[in-house]
Order: structure tokens, then C-alpha cells, then sequence
């Protein structure tokens, strides 16, 4: 009994030191020049584009700091995903690793004061100058862990944007052109629907149906409405296009028999492997597919950006951050100022990946250039207009379940729109305050 | 079918041994258990078609579809990537570790809880289930700042710790129960042969209760095997990681690989099917123990 309570004891002691301990963490310690190790924790695979830029600038740390031990990890998405906080919050943690872009977790963990403010040596290093504005905006958050404005806390290294995958195969044997203006795109599909074809793979249970209605609605809009939906600027007009016209186009197109009502059950993998199956003649999703495509896809494909958009969804990848926690981090600074160099940025460009700084030119396969370069199109007139589900936490499974509602047909555009509008207000005000 | 129940009822008295001349039921029974036993093995025909399969045949062809090459990249990939023998062997030790000290406390709880019948020993009890039904997410946060401030934090003997108590919270109420009903008698002769508390545990009530605990050790393996949130909180390095954690880092942000995640569970499902097809004899008399008495 006595032994018990000694270990009641010690346990409430624990805890009490917790709290006080917790209260004043996060303190700097800028002073580790003479660090001689650099704990590098990042979950790309080992043979994607990213996990073979990244190997490459392993090597070329190791060469340029001799007598530094790298030692590299790679983790699993989940861990860091679920976990990251109380990695970084111990001493535990690593000295520099890849992590989510978006508020809710660089820009959460930026306000708890668990990330190294890179600022200083974004200016000194000239990373500023490598990035487009569109890319810093998920690379700076605010005190508050808004991204767009204030700090950098992180660097990206690659971006994504939401594009069109066609199969050519398919596209000549229904006698179609690729398409360069919506006019032409809706062709296109009244063409391949004329053949008993259904033109437009679909994944309503995930996130391929949000980020349609995010590309319709972006066809009406300009820099201004993305200021206001993503970074809360004004507030947002759900009934009034962009977004309206985003709906009803949705809904229009799920009446032509563009997009499969019965794709309001599927999964974002399921629309993938029909495309790759040679059975959708395009879809529209995202940069995170074209490696997978380039290996396993038989049938010959290619991508062209969504027809008569300047804005279109995308943003940078996930970043790299140094915890405030890190025992390295002007080694961490080096390391990352590797991996924006020409030579790995086109490394990452030439296995399929989308660099932030590549040189096209520098690019061999004629596809990866195509993709590249269409990246970069969209970059410097500005046009990465982030995700719909990312204004507000949880909104992912509230767009969800509202498109589902409009493919099948249970629910019409106005009632889609309102499903939607609420929770976006009330979280917006939950951020913002107002 | 009627002939064979209308004919020849046995003989008073003595009841029919012949297994085959007992009805129709039994045939049913049998098939009722044929079809189960099918149903719980579709998933593993699945994992094991699909685990030789390239992630292109995959995608092309479904999961439903027959592998055109024997493929094995998949297998390999994952061996090597995840470097499974050591994560093999974090899992043996953990798993191995709890399951002998999650019984060995067990038995001492239950001992003073069933036979030493402590005072309050019901709402002991009544906690100790309480603790074994508290969802683990409630106390990951509690545990990881216990194990940071103490300096156990990524370790593997955090996770030990953590799961002896969970376990034998278990082990606990089961063992109480079972020993509440151990014969007084048997207790009564020990002590008047001289026996002290602890020859009485170790001389009369360890062997009587030794397939219940052998089940219990099984049990407990086989659980700490399969966890897997807290070993994720827990173990953050990858040397120290089990083998649920290792198949997890297999699922990447938006895209999965399905035909190295079949291989994955396969590789990793192995072992825990070796284990139990060994202790199988174990558990079946475990499990008749009490029955037969």
C-alpha cells in the first residue's frame, strides 16, 4: 500500500512538472555551430521524385560539411501527421524535417511557438527571390498561424496543382481534340458522351469533387476572391458567383452525363486506377498522380492545363521546418539551401516531381517538361489558388458530403451552397475572431 | 435422410459413440462452419493474391483480377525499405515482454483480489475494468508527458510499462473471478500442511491455474502485436518502431501502394500465425480447462 502511494506520489509530481515545464518551452539556442550531427526526418519513398532529390542532397551535405554524421529517417505520413507536436516538443525531435503546409498544422504549430523562425535566413540566403508569391503564402503564417503573411516557418522544395489528365489513346480513337477553351472542353465531352462514353472520371467520397467545383467557380474569379475565401480578407458570398456558378456548372455537368452519378461513392483511388485501366478518358486531379501514372500506365497519356483558367487549385508542396527544439539549425539552414539549388530542383523535375525553382530546359523527358512548365505558367501569372477545404478546420468532410449530394442528384445547387456556407462562417469566425 | 433418424434409437442407457450415425444436424453444423471458416479466410485470399502483384497490374486490372507475372519487388521492397528483422525483433520483445509481465502481475493482483480478498476487492476490480475500458486516444497525451518527464520518451520500455498495466488490467478481472472460485478446501489444506502465502501461490493455486494462464499469455501477446497507436506516439525512432508502425509508413499523403501494403501485412501477419499455430494446442486446452472438471 505503501509502495502505491509513493507511486501516486511521483506520478502527480510528473505531471505538475509538466505543466510547468510545458508553460516555458521553446526556447532558442542559436549558438550550435559546433553541432556534428543533423537528425533529418522527412516521408517521401525512396524512389519518388522528392525521395530521389532529397538522397542526392544528402550526399552533397555530407561532402560539403565532413565530420558532420547526417542521419536521415525516413517516416511514415501518419506519424508525422498525428504526431508531430509532441515529437517536436521533446528533445526527441529532429533537426530539420519535412512537414504539412497549411494552418492547421505548420501554421498551429508556428503559434505554439514549436518552429524556428526562418525569416532572417530566407532574406540572406535569397530563397525569397526563388519562390513566387503564390508559393510563400503557405511558407509565411501569421502570429496567429494564419498562412499568407508574417514569418516564414517554412521552405517548400516542390509544388502541386490541380490539372488535366487525358488519355491520348482514347482522344483519337473518338476523334477529339485536346481542348484549349471551355467552349471546346464541353465538346469534347458531348462527344465522348454521343459514344456511350462517360468523359470525366469522378470520385465523389473524396476530395477530386471539391476541387472540380473549386476549378469551375476559379474560371469566374480573380486573386481578390482568393484573398477573401482562403486568407479571410472579405467575407464570402456563397450565393453569388464564383462559387454559384461553380454549382450550377457542377450540376449541369452532372446532367449532360459528364461526370458518372454513380460516382458519388467512389474513392480518389478508384478514379485513379479506372484512368490508368485505359477506361476514363480524363480526369481532373491533381501533380501527386503523375509519377504513379508514368510507371503503371499503359495506354499513352499527357496532361494540359484546365481550359480558360488563369487561377487554378494548387499550391507548394509540404515544407521543410526546423523545430524550435532543433540541435543543428544552421546546419538545418544549409541543408535546405541544398535542396532550392539548380541541381536538385531539376533532379526532382527530371523523376516526375514538380520543382519550385526548375529550369524546364534543364528537363529531358518531354512529359516531365510539359508538366514543369505548365507549373510554372501558372506560378508566375500568380495563379495557385490553394484547396477548397483548406479555409476552415473540418471543412474537408463538409465539401464532401455536399458534392456527393449534387452527383447523385439529391440535392440541387442552392441547397449544395447552403450545406456549405455555414460552416465556412462559422469557422471563419472562429479564426478570425469577427 | 429420415431413415437415418428414425432408425435403430439407441440403446438405453448407453449413450451413441459412433460419430457418423448421429443425424443430420451435425452435417449441417458442419457446413455452417465450413462457410464460416471460408468467409473469415476471403480477406487473407485477397491480401495474398494481391501481395504478388505489380502496382501496375494492380491498377490496371483490379484487385479482383488474377496477377499476370509472380511478382515479388513488392516483398522485397518492404523487407528492405523498413528493415524488418529489427522492427521483427521490437515487436518480439515488446509483445514477448508484456505478455510474461502482464501475466505475472496479473496473477499476483488476482491473488490478493481472489484469494487474499482484500478489503473493497469489487470496486478494485470494478477500476481495473474501468482502466482496461478507457479508450487509449484519453490517454496518450497523460502518458506521453509521464514518459517525457521521466526520460522514457521513445524508448521501448515506455511501451512495456504502458501495456503490462493495460494488459494485466485484463488479466486481473478475469484472473479475480477465476480465483474466487478456487476451492476453499484446497487453500484450507495447504495451510494446515504449513504453507505461507507465498508457497500456497506458487505450490497449489500456479499449477491449477497454469492453461488459464497460458491463454491469458497468449492473449496478451498477441494484442501487444497488433497495437498500434501508442507504439506510433511512443516510438518515434525508427529503431526502436514495431511492425504495425512499419506498414504505416507504407501509406503516403495522397496516394497508397496497394500491392506493397498487401505484401507489408503479409510479411508482417506471419510471424503472429506462427506464434499462435504453436501455442494453438495451448489455447484449446485453456479454453476446456474449466469444462472438464
Amino acid at each position: 500500500m505503501q509502495r502505491f502511494r509513493r507511486i501516486v506520489t511521483a506520478i502527480a509530481l510528473a505531471a505538475t512538472a509538466t505543466t510547468a515545464v510545458a508553460a516555458c518551452g521553446g526556447g532558442d539556442s542559436e549558438d550550435d555551430s559546433g553541432a556534428k550531427t543533423l537528425k533529418l526526418w522527412h516521408y517521401e519513398s525512396e524512389n519518388s521524385a522528392m525521395g530521389v532529390g532529397w538522397n542526392r542532397a544528402i550526399e552533397i551535405f555530407k561532402a560539403e560539411h565532413p565530420g558532420v554524421e547526417v542521419r536521415f529517417e525516413r517516416k511514415a505520413f501518419e506519424q508525422i501527421q498525428q504526431n508531430a507536436g509532441m515529437i517536436i516538443n521533446s528533445s526527441e525531435g529532429p533537426d530539420i524535417m519535412e512537414y504539412n503546409k497549411g494552418n492547421a498544422t505548420a501554421g498551429l504549430l508556428s503559434s505554439q511557438g514549436l518552429l524556428t523562425d526562418l525569416s532572417a535566413e530566407a532574406d540572406k540566403r535569397g530563397w525569397a527571390g526563388k519562390l513566387s508569391p503564390s508559393l510563400q503564402t503557405t511558407a509565411r503564417y501569421s502570429d496567429k498561424g494564419v498562412m499568407g503573411s508574417g514569418n516564414w516557418f517554412g521552405v517548400p522544395n516542390y509544388g502541386e496543382y490541380v490539372t488535366v489528365y487525358y488519355n491520348k489513346d482514347l482522344f483519337e480513337r473518338n476523334g477529339v481534340k485536346v481542348p484549349t477553351t471551355m467552349a471546346e472542353m464541353t465538346a469534347a465531352m458531348d462527344t465522348f458522351v454521343g459514344k456511350g462514353v462517360t468523359p470525366l472520371g469522378m470520385a465523389g467520397a473524396e476530395y477530386p469533387a471539391g476541387q472540380l467545383f473549386y476549378q469551375l467557380a476559379l474560371s469566374k474569379a480573380d486573386r481578390q476572391f482568393v484573398d477573401n475565401y482562403q486568407l479571410y480578407k472579405n467575407p464570402v458570398d456563397f450565393k453569388a458567383d464564383p462559387l454559384k456558378y461553380g454549382a450550377d456548372t457542377f450540376a449541369d455537368w452532372v446532367r449532360k452525363g459528364y461526370v458518372a452519378k454513380d460516382s458519388a461513392s467512389l474513392k480518389a483511388e478508384d478514379m485513379g486506377t479506372a484512368f490508368i485501366a485505359g477506361k476514363t478518358p480524363m480526369i481532373v486531379s491533381g501533380s501527386w498522380w503523375y509519377g504513379r501514372f508514368k510507371t503503371e500506365m499503359k495506354a499513352n497519356w499527357d496532361t494540359f492545363l484546365f481550359p480558360g483558367n488563369t487561377l487554378h487549385a494548387g499550391s507548394s508542396g509540404n515544407l521543410w521546418v526546423v523545430p524550435a527544439n532543433s540541435k543543428a539549425k544552421s546546419l538545418a539552414y544549409d541543408f535546405i539551401d541544398i535542396t532550392l539549388r539548380p541541381e536538385i530542383q531539376d533532379l526532382i523535375g527530371n523523376n516526375g516531381g514538380v520543382p519550385v525553382a526548375g529550369d524546364p530546359a534543364k528537363i529531358s523527358d518531354p512529359k516531365d517538361r510539359k508538366l514543369i512548365e505548365d507549373f510554372n505558367t501558372v506560378s508566375k501569372q500568380d495563379g495557385l489558388a490553394f484547396y477548397p477545404d483548406w479555409p476552415v478546420p473540418g471543412y474537408y468532410d463538409v465539401l464532401v458530403g455536399g458534392f456527393q449530394g449534387l452527383i447523385n442528384g439529391s440535392k440541387a445547387p442552392d441547397q449544395v451552397l447552403d450545406t456549405i456556407a455555414k460552416p465556412y462562417a462559422d469557422g471563419v469566425k472562429e479564426i478570425t475572431g469577427k | 435422410m429420415a431413415v437415418m433418424i428414425t432408425e435403430a434409437p439407441a440403446p438405453a442407457g448407453r449413450p451413441v459413440r459412433d460419430r457418423h450415425h448421429r443425424g443430420v444436424s451435425r452435417w449441417v453444423v458442419l457446413a455452417l462452419v465450413t462457410v464460416g471458416a471460408l468467409v473469415m479466410l476471403v480477406p487473407f485470399a485477397f491480401m495474398l493474391l494481391n501481395a504478388f502483384k505489380s502496382p501496375g497490374d494492380y491498377s490496371s486490372g483490379g484487385p479482383l483480377s488474377w496477377p499476370t507475372e509472380f511478382y515479388t519487388k513488392g516483398l522485397r521492397t518492404y523487407w528492405t525499405e523498413v528493415n524488418f528483422p529489427l522492427k521483427l525483433w521490437n515487436s518480439t520483445l515488446i509483445a514477448g515482454s508484456v505478455a510474461v509481465l502482464g501475466v505475472a502481475v496479473s496473477l499476483l493482483n488476482a491473488y490478493a483480489l481472489g484469494i487474499g480478498r482484500v478489503r473493497g476487492r469489487l470496486w478494485i476490480v470494478g477500476l481495473f475494468l474501468l482502466a482496461n475500458m478507457l479508450p487509449q486516444e484519453a490517454l496518450i497525451y497523460p502518458l506521453y508527458y509521464v514518459a517525457k518527464e521521466i526520460g522514457l520518451y521513445n524508448t521501448q520500455l515506455s511501451v512495456i510499462i504502458i501495456f503490462t498495466v493495460i494488459q494485466s488490467a485484463f488479466g486481473t478481472y478475469l484472473l479475480a473471478s477465476v480465483m474466487g472460485t478456487f476451492p476453499r478446501s484446497l487453500l484450507e489444506a495447504a495451510a494446515l500442511d504449513g504453507a505461507g502465502k507465498w508457497t500456497v501461490l506458487w505450490r497449489v493455486v500456479f499449477p491449477n491455474l497454469r492453461p488459464t494462464l497460458a491463454v491469458l499469455l497468449i492473449f496478451f501477446f498477441i494484442w501487444t502485436w497488433n497495437e498500434f497507436l501508442i507504439p506510433l506516439v511512443m516510438l518515434i525512432d525508427n529503431q526502436t518502431q514495431t511492425i504495425p508502425v512499419a506498414l504505416a509508413s507504407l501509406q503516403g499523403d495522397r496516394l497508397m501502394d496497394a500491392p506493397t501494403t498487401n505484401a507489408g501485412s503479409l510479411i508482417s501477419l506471419v510471424p503472429a500465425i506462427l506464434f499462435f499455430l504453436i501455442f494453438q494446442r495451448t489455447l484449446a486446452r485453456g479454453i476446456t480447462a474449466g469444462a472438464e472438471k
